[in-house]
């Protein structure tokens, strides 16, 4: 059928196109062939396919994935309903829709929520799907591989990273180096002698950091650990809190509260609390994901200028710069599981993903990603690179388990310096009191 | 005729009339027909009732007794959740500041509510726009309000701070909300705000509803205004009084937004109640725990409702 200037003829093209996409279709079960229009051997949808993405302080970023999904939609012939959601009532929503069997087709989690509903067999295994994914985007960045490594999970994969999130520090450069600070601290004692010589209360204090029952307070759990301090040992299964590099954090922390170096209301700030002190110009060091950030570029650009943004600093015995890889995830009760694989692919275009960083305060997962300009344009990305580059695994040192999790939960180590700085007892006392409560929470998950 | 219409009507399908002794048995009177229909036409109320209310409450003190976690079925370990929180300094904290809360804003609400209900039913200038003025508080959505209340209290740019420093009351400022002995009191103070113009409000409604004539006998019999307030205002609402009383007390137990917009349970515990503690023991997905941190408020209520019930039917 060879024809003489050496191509193929029309019919032998045809029928060769055909044989191809069959294969294609048998050997590329998540339809990422057809990622972009080509009609999909996909399976049709049961009812209409939702999506619940976490929303984040980006509009232009929430819009983005929204419009991306609904075009994937578009692309074949599914009907798609997006739902952002609130990050904070992830848990809330999640529970509520797994006791009532309505969870979504898919949707965006952390690696905790992640930990909890696989232990329960919620969640469908996405193995194949992140080995697709990593194996067209060059690799995935050993961070976002570790933090879903199946050993950690019973031996499956069950969440496909999108983004690296994780606090940075942010400080006030200008007053710094007007003291002479132009580089950033190198440790959290550091930071403290600083802020005491640059602040200036009741105008701007110091350390701007949470102390309160919020997830900002935990916080205190990485400085803890990179005075040396552990949660539990290294089975994960015993707390061991109680040990004297967790009384020298306790001590270095009350005591920079007493030296006033934090803000007033610390101890009862709400999820917002560091945002506002540093947005009104209250605090010199914040440690914030990037919302701070993308504030201050749309509204503030002045005070944007006279921030700089750096990894958070270590302590005497290590740096903990907690990354954690925010997962897209399947439950195990969708009726559309292949499509939701698809999307999943789909979603991890390189195009989409640098464009949506532009935006989104995340850091990358994949090795294809670390490219995209914004990491090099942007200071705060930069620190997100850096974050996804060299941060520490989610929990490190500890075993980041179910107790690990219900610890943070419960804001132990936030509480446990409240008891010293609120309720004026001594450090002896705090840390025995906390050990007890956190004892009691590995207990149950022994 | 009425007689026939009742045979007809109550006559199973199929049956046949076999007997006269028969025919009797399966008459009803006007009465039992009556009845019948009445339970007839609250049976879908009752099923609603059941379907909402009754069995989510008997799932939830089952689960109590369960180590049930989201997505898994859990398996009955007793009273182990209750005896794990009674254990867990922050339940025993939680219990104190409950009481302390509740308390102090119902007793607040009642001299208040009453005082200015009071006031507002007597024929005083502006009446209908001040009895307008007085339900705010509670029109304004409960998260506009505690937030606002955030903002009052906060020490740097709280209007209660510039009021106190401007007044030179105070050296520094105070931090209302983060100091142990000022965290409880603020909050009580911002949920009494919001809640107590229901009770002006259902007092107010109470008070108009008092004859004119009694007060006119007592006033001849020679009672001052206390004693007519004593023995003619108070007997007339106090039906009133005890079913606001009811009614605000589990309300302000369940009041999650007042503790976890102000402090979220902080500082140390000093404002955790039950509904935030609940809240926490969600988001580590068990919801045996935060069942049982639930129903453990529920004698308390069962009891004021009891006392509460009791006391009307002595009325």
């Amino acid at each position: 059928m060879a024809h003489a200037d050496g191509g193929l003829g029309r019919p032998t093209r045809w029928v060769l196109a055909l044989v191809a996409s069959c294969v294609l279709c048998v050997a590329d079960p998540t339809g990422e062939a057809q990622a972009q229009g080509v009609p999909a051997a996909l399976p049709k949808a049961v009812g209409t396919f939702t999506y619940w993405g976490g929303l984040i302080f980006s509009e232009e970023a929430n819009t983005m994935l929204v419009q991306r999904i609904k075009q994937w939609g578009k692309e074949r012939g599914v009907p798609v309903d997006v739902v952002m959601i609130n990050q904070n009532e992830t848990v809330q929503r999640v529970s509520a829709a797994v006791e009532a069997g309505t969870m979504p087709d898919a949707l965006d989690m952390g690696r905790d929520l992640m930990l909890l509903l696989s232990r329960n067999n919620r969640l469908e295994p996405v193995d194949d799907v992140f080995d697709r994914i990593g194996g067209e985007h060059g690799g995935w960045l050993p961070s976002a591989d570790s933090a879903t490594n199946p050993k950690d999970f019973g031996g499956k994969r069950y969440g496909v990273p999108f983004g690296t999130s994780g606090n940075l520090l942010n400080r006030r450069d200008d007053l710094l180096s007007a003291a002479g600070a132009k580089d950033p601290p190198q440790t959290w004692e550091e930071l403290s002698k600083l802020a005491a010589a640059v602040q200036r209360p009741p105008k701007y204090y110091g350390m701007g950091f949470a102390l309160s029952n919020v997830g900002d307070g935990n916080l205190t759990t990485s400085m803890l650990q990179s005075w040396g301090g552990r949660i539990g040992d290294d089975a994960g299964k015993r707390c061991t809190l109680d040990s004297p590099p967790t009384r020298a954090f306790l001590k270095w922390i009350t005591e920079a509260h007493a030296a006033g170096l934090f803000p007033p209301g610390v101890t009862t700030w709400d999820g917002a609390g560091d945002n506002t002190a540093y947005q009104s110009g209250q605090a010199i060091f914040i440690a914030n994901p990037g919302s701070v950030y993308l504030y201050l570029k749309k509204n503030d650009p002045e005070l944007a200028k006279s921030s700089k943004y750096s990894a958070l600093p270590r302590g005497p015995a290590m740096r903990v710069a907690p990354q954690n890889p925010n997962v897209r995830a399947i439950p195990a009760t969708g009726k559309n599981k292949q499509l939701a694989k698809n999307l999943l692919v789909y979603l991890a275009d390189d195009k989409f993903m640098a464009d949506y960083y532009n935006y989104a305060i995340y850091g990358p997962v994949l090795n294809s990603q670390k490219t995209a300009s914004v990491f090099r344009e942007s200071p705060l990305h930069a620190g997100l690179l850096d974050l996804a580059l060299n941060g520490t695994p989610p929990g490190f040192p500890d075993v980041a388990n179910a107790a690990l999790a219900e610890y943070e939960t419960n804001f132990l180590t936030p509480k446990m310096v409240q008891k010293v700085v609120v309720d004026k007892k001594s450090i002896q006392a705090a840390v025995q009191e906390t050990q007890a409560a956190c004892q009691a929470i590995y207990d149950k998950h022994k | 005729m009425v007689r026939d219409r009742s045979r007809a009507v109550t006559r199973p399908p199929g049956a046949r009339e076999t007997s006269g002794q028969a025919t009797r048995k399966l008459t009803l009177s006007l009465t039992q027909r009556n009845s019948l229909l009445g339970y007839l036409l609250v049976a879908p109320v009752l099923v609603c009732l059941s379907l909402l209310v009754v069995y989510p409450f008997l799932f939830a003190i089952w689960i109590s007794f369960t180590d049930r976690t989201v997505g898994a079925e859990g398996r009955f370990i007793g009273l182990g959740n209750y005896a794990y929180l009674l254990w867990q300094p922050s339940f025993q904290a939680t219990i104190w500041n409950t009481v302390v809360l509740v308390g102090v804003v119902q007793t607040l609400k009642l001299a208040a509510g009453l005082g200015v209900a009071v006031l507002l039913n007597q024929p005083i200038r502006g009446r209908r726009f001040w009895r307008g003025l007085v339900l705010l508080p509670w029109a304004m959505p409960a998260f506009v309000a505690f937030i606002t209340w955030k903002l009052l209290y906060a020490p740097q740019g709280g209007a209660f701070n510039l009021v106190l420093l401007g007044l030179g009351l105070v050296d520094s400022h105070v931090d209302f909300l983060s100091t142990k002995a000022l965290a409880m009191p603020s909050v009580i103070v911002a949920t009494f705000w919001r809640g107590f113009p229901f009770w002006v409000i259902s007092f107010l409604a109470a008070l108009q509803s008092v004859p004119r004539e009694l007060y006119e006998a007592a006033a001849i019999d020679g009672a001052g205004a206390w004693q007519r307030f004593h023995h003619v205002t108070l007997p007339s609402i106090r039906h009133v009084v005890l079913v606001v009383l009811l009614l605000s007390t589990i309300w302000t137990t369940n009041g999650f937004e007042n503790v976890w917009l102000l402090t979220q349970g902080g500082p140390s515990d000093a404002t955790m109640t039950f509904p935030v503690l609940a809240y926490l023991g969600l988001q580590s997905l068990r919801i045996g725990e935060a069942a049982a941190v639930s129903v453990s408020m529920l004698p308390i209520f069962a009891m004021l409702a009891l006392f509460v019930a009791k006391l009307l039917q002595e009325e």
